[in-house]
């Protein structure tokens, strides 16, 4: 082998090592380019309601062709949504009681699967002191743990700003609840609320730890997880979910975004509305109106 | 093939085959017919019975209480603005004050438990029944729920928007119930419709009025600035009080004894009497009166005939009941304020209210009131 040709060669070596590692680059790439669209297509499905969370074509198909047999109600034809109009709420707390009646949720302050929190801005001070029905003094207030007042410990301060925002499970587009659930104990369904099946819920509660808006809480009685699925059985049956039937003061919008003449429809198209922390990509489906920054 | 592996083998595939004819049968079919999870359970948590029925629903039993909730504020109420183009109504339903969702009421039998509620407990066995399961609901208040329903929404208190009606309890109502004096079906207080007590002979009421005239004058203003006028006040005020001085619940070293020689008739009639002459305004001191007028706001609700809204002449109370402080003595008006103030005169609402006012406000408001119009 002459030296021209060894050089040849070893340039040739480094030459295909060189070629290998840019073609793996560029393979790289590609492969990536095409996960990326691939899931940006799934997402952009799941936005357009057209399938539920986690859910093959077949189960797609199956949920079009062969919906569950609820009487006078078919899940394709609806797309659920609530509105919440921190305006108005007064912080009374009849849909906290409302709910846990209707839901049998344990009855004490610290269960329950939606809450009220009340945002207190003293004067000068611009964080926000935050209570809810479960802290020490307004179970005190009313004497009884399984009523609920607000205290009105506010009475004798100077106040700039305070208000009451309402808070439940937001039925997330993308659950984080669901995609830590081990046994498929809990999952969204086509029509939008995210349900527990409470005979498949083993009680690990991975998904309680999983909900960024701490909507998740475990039921010790029954040894389940325990949340809001805005009254799954009465909305199949057309009632309102009970906390919007008993509000007093239209806080609470419920409906249908299939439907453009829903109250929930006409909410979110003439209200300046928004969700609660949408840095998390969690695309809830519950619309503040009236929030501040701090409220998450 | 070596035996010890043949074993190995054998134990896996027995294993195999056991995890999967386990997974086949342990499996409902419905598991994955929608996703990752059982496809009936959907149908199942539709299927739980509602437990909150309605208004509407209760309307074929209690149709009194429905019509009048239906009439009243707390079904009329609307808000503008949330919607456009929606009229809301809103306002507490039935439900929301009679302790809760009706379930089977008034049946005594418990609802059905749902898939839900059956599942069982892992951790206390020995709670199994909850409280909304309970079969046969009363939903009468008891007197203790009664103190509370109506604050959980009207109390004054930060944080609740400016629009909902909100009260401070001390000196709105003191330890009273508020269905003393507010129909929980139809609150708002509509003068007009109050009942009215039945009334008392003026001219049988004119012999009994003898006694009285050395002090109230024989046409009811007091011969003494400090004395109340009786002339043109309610009757049903007049009755009250003096029913008032009889029990011992107002004491008066003058009154007292007379009240307590008086019989229930004597009391009506002597009332009537009194309430048909037309008052006199006795007038108070100008530059107090008009100090007095800002402060007054805070007495319109109760002594005033349009109530707080309505435009109606001040110190003519709306309410028969209630007395009328036009034209009464500016003495007498400051020294009754006063005794409220110091426990010598009490009444629920009266003793808070006055409890908030200062030596300087007490005269302000007597002089306007005893400068204002009677009629
Ligand atoms: C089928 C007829 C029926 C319907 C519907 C019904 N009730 Fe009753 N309700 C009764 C009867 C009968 C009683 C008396 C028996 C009892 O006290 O349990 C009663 C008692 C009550 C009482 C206690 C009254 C008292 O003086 O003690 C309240 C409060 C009440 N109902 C509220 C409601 C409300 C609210 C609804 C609607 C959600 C409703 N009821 C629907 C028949 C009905
Ligand atoms: C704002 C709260 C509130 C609402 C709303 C309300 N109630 Fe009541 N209701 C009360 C209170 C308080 C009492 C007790 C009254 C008393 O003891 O004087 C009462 C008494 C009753 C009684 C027994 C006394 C009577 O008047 O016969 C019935 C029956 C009743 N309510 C039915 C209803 C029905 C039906 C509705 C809905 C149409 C309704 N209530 C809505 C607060 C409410
Ligand atoms: C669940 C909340 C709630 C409860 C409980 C409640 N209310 Fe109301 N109330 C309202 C709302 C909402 C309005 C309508 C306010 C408006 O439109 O300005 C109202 C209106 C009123 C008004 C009319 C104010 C006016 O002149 O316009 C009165 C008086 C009143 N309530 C008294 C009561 C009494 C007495 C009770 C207890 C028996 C009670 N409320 C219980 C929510 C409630
Ligand atoms: C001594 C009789 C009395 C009692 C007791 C009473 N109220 Fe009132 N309330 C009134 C009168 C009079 C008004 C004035 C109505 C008006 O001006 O239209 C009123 C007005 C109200 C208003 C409307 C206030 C506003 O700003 O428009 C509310 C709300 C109210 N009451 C709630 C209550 C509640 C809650 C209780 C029980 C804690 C209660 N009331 C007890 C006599 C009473
Ligand atoms: C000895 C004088 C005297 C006589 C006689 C007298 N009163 Fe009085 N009356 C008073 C005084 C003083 C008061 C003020 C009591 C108070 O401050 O609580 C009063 C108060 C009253 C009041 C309460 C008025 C209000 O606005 O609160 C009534 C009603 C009344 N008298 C009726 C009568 C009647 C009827 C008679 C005759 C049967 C009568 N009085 C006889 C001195 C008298
Ligand atoms: C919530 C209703 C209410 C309010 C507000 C109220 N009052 Fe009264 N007031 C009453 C009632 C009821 C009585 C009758 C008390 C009694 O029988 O002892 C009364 C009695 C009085 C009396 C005694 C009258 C007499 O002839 O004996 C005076 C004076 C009076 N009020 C002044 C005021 C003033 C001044 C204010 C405002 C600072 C005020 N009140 C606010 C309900 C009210």
């Amino acid at each position: 082998m002459t030296t021209q040709d060894r050089k040849f060669d070893q340039q040739a070596v480094a030459l295909s090592r060189r070629r290998f590692l840019g073609l793996l680059g560029k393979g790289m790439v590609c492969a990536g380019t095409l996960v990326s669209a691939n899931s940006a297509i799934g997402s952009a499905e799941v936005r357009g309601g057209k399938r539920a969370y986690q859910q093959n074509d077949a189960q797609y198909t199956e949920s079009l062709n062969n919906p569950p047999e609820i009487p006078d109600y078919n899940w394709n034809d609806h797309q659920w949504a609530m509105g919440v109009d921190t305006d108005r709420c007064i912080g009374c707390l009849r849909c906290m009681e409302a709910c846990k009646m209707e839901n049998s949720v344990q009855m004490d302050a610290f269960h329950h699967r939606t809450w009220v929190e009340r945002y207190v801005y003293l004067e000068g001070s611009n964080t926000a002191i935050v209570d809810s029905q479960a802290d020490p003094k307004n179970i005190e207030n009313t004497g009884s743990e399984t009523k609920f007042r607000f205290d009105n410990r506010y009475r004798n301060v100077k106040v700039d700003k305070a208000f009451f925002v309402p808070k439940l499970c937001n039925q997330c587009e993308h659950p984080s609840c669901v995609q830590v659930c081990p046994t498929g104990a809990t999952f969204k369904v086509k029509d939008g609320p995210v349900l527990i099946d409470t005979t498949y819920c083993i009680g690990c509660q991975y998904c309680v730890q999983a909900c960024p808006y701490g909507a998740r809480s475990f039921n010790e009685v029954r040894g389940v997880a325990e949340k809001c699925n805005w009254c799954y059985h009465r909305i199949t049956k057309g009632l309102n979910p009970a906390c919007v039937e008993v509000c007093p003061t239209g806080t609470r919008i419920f409906g249908d975004r299939n439907d453009p003449e829903s109250p929930i429809s006409l909410f979110i198209k003439n209200n300046h509305v928004q969700v609660l922390k949408p840095e998390m990509g969690n695309a809830p489906n519950v619309f503040y109106k009236g929030t501040d920054k701090e409220v998450v | 093939m070596p035996k010890h592996i043949v074993r190995l083998l054998a134990l896996i595939v027995v294993v195999a085959i056991f995890a999967f004819s386990a997974k086949k049968f342990l499996t409902p079919d419905t598991f994955y017919q929608y996703g990752h999870y059982r496809g009936d359970a959907v149908a199942e948590i539709a299927s739980k019975a509602p437990k909150l029925q309605g208004s509407a629903s209760c309307e074929p039993c209690h149709k009194k209480a429905y019509a009048e909730w239906t009439d009243g504020i707390h079904r009329k109420a609307t808000r503008k603005n949330a919607i456009q183009g929606v009229v809301y109504k809103y306002g507490p339903n039935c439900e929301v004050c009679h302790t809760g969702p009706a379930g089977n009421h008034p049946s005594k039998d418990a609802m059905p438990l749902s898939v839900e509620d059956q599942v069982t407990s892992i951790t206390h066995p020995e709670i199994k029944v909850h409280p909304a399961n309970v079969p046969g609901r009363k939903l009468m208040l008891t007197p203790e729920e009664m103190k509370g329903v109506c604050l959980n929404c009207h109390e004054k208190m930060e944080a609740r928007p400016k629009e909902q009606r909100q009260i401070e309890v001390a000196s709105h109502s003191g330890e009273e119930l508020c269905t003393k004096c507010h129909n929980p079906h139809s609150p708002r207080i509509i003068y007009a419709s109050l009942p009215q007590s039945r009334r008392g002979s003026a001219q049988a009421g004119k012999i009994v009025a003898a006694v009285c005239s050395g002090c109230h004058g024989a046409a009811g203003m007091s011969v003494n600035p400090s004395w109340p006028n009786l002339a043109g006040q309610h009757a049903d005020f007049l009755v009250d009080s003096l029913k008032a001085f009889k029990s011992g619940v107002r004491k008066n070293d003058m009154m007292s004894s007379i009240a307590a020689g008086l019989n229930e008739a004597d009391i009506r009639n002597v009332a009537a009497y009194f309430s048909r002459f037309s008052c006199g305004v006795t007038g108070g001191d100008k530059a107090e009166a008009a100090l007095g007028k800002a402060k007054a706001a805070n007495c319109a609700a109760c002594h005033s005939a349009g109530g707080l809204y309505g435009s109606g002449a001040p110190g003519v109370s709306g309410i028969p009941t209630w007395p009328n402080l036009a034209g009464q003595n500016a003495e007498y008006l400051a020294s009754t304020l006063r005794s409220y103030q110091d426990g010598s005169r009490t009444h629920p609402v009266m003793t808070s209210v006055a409890k908030t006012l200062s030596d300087s406000d007490i005269d302000h408001l007597s002089a306007y009131y005893a400068s204002m119009k009677c009629k």
